[in-house]
């Protein structure tokens, strides 16, 4: 099983403010919030953790079944190189980001191994594919001017 | 507050979130934040902020993580509130 959650850095400043009162305390662990309030791109940070969370859920929710919005009990680590982990109740999914100037895209894996298979097609508006479907990605990932699909 | 009255408040806190014109005018218990509306789920936690403005509740974790639909959002909000009148 495969995940990946693309962030569209443009559209992620107008449609969320993370700076609101409490908005970091709501979804981000103190380590992390740690990580933001000392990034010299607390922005980014932000958008790395998030995509590192949301792609680790796309493989959790799958393999267990369960659908919830609990984004603090998903804890990121970060290592070198964008390479990362995320590990939620007793589960390690394996992270790798690459970080651009508009957009920021994760890969999870459950095999740290796996990392390096997957293959990643990104797309910017208007070139988006119509029948992407059909090509069967592993996972899918639409956000702002970008759809990111991985198999 | 009845439950009526906590979804029309609970839709106007939704609306700015969503751009699901005809899923937004038919909110019912069923609507799903995420599968009708589409909502961006980094925009769930400004729905749960609002709702904390709004009712004065605080919304802890484990009643964050059901709030997916209108259904469990209203239960959450009816049960805080009640816990809220009863100190």
């Amino acid at each position: 099983m495969l995940g990946n959650d693309i962030v569209d850095l443009n559209l992620a400043k107008i449609q969320s403010n993370w700076r609101r009162k409490n908005y970091l305390d709501k979804i981000f662990t103190i380590g992390e919030q740690l990580l933001i309030t000392s990034a010299n791109n607390p922005d980014e940070m932000v958008w790395l953790l998030w995509s590192m969370k949301e792609s680790a859920y796309k493989i959790h929710n799958r393999k267990t079944g369960i659908r919830d919005f609990a984004p603090k009990s998903l804890s990121c680590t970060i290592h070198t190189n964008s390479y990362g982990a995320v590990n939620i109740n007793d589960s390690i999914y394996f992270t790798k980001s690459n970080l651009q100037t508009a957009f920021i895209h994760t890969i999870a894996a459950p095999v740290y191994g796996k990392l390096e298979k997957i293959k990643v097609a990104i797309y910017e508006l208007p070139d988006h594919p119509d029948d992407y479907k059909s090509t069967k990605p592993g996972s899918v990932s639409h956000h702002g001017q970008y759809l990111a699909l991985v198999y | 507050m009845n439950k009526e009255e906590i979804i029309e408040a609970l839709k106007t806190i939704i609306e700015p979130y969503s751009e699901e014109v005809t899923a937004l005018a038919h909110i019912d218990e069923n609507t799903d934040f995420i599968n009708d509306l589409k909502i961006n789920s980094a925009n769930l936690v400004d729905i749960v902020l609002d709702v904390e403005e709004k009712f004065n509740i605080e919304i802890d974790n484990d009643s964050m993580a059901k709030m997916l639909t209108v259904k469990a959002t209203t239960e959450i909000i009816a049960q805080k509130l009640e816990a809220n009148a009863g100190q």
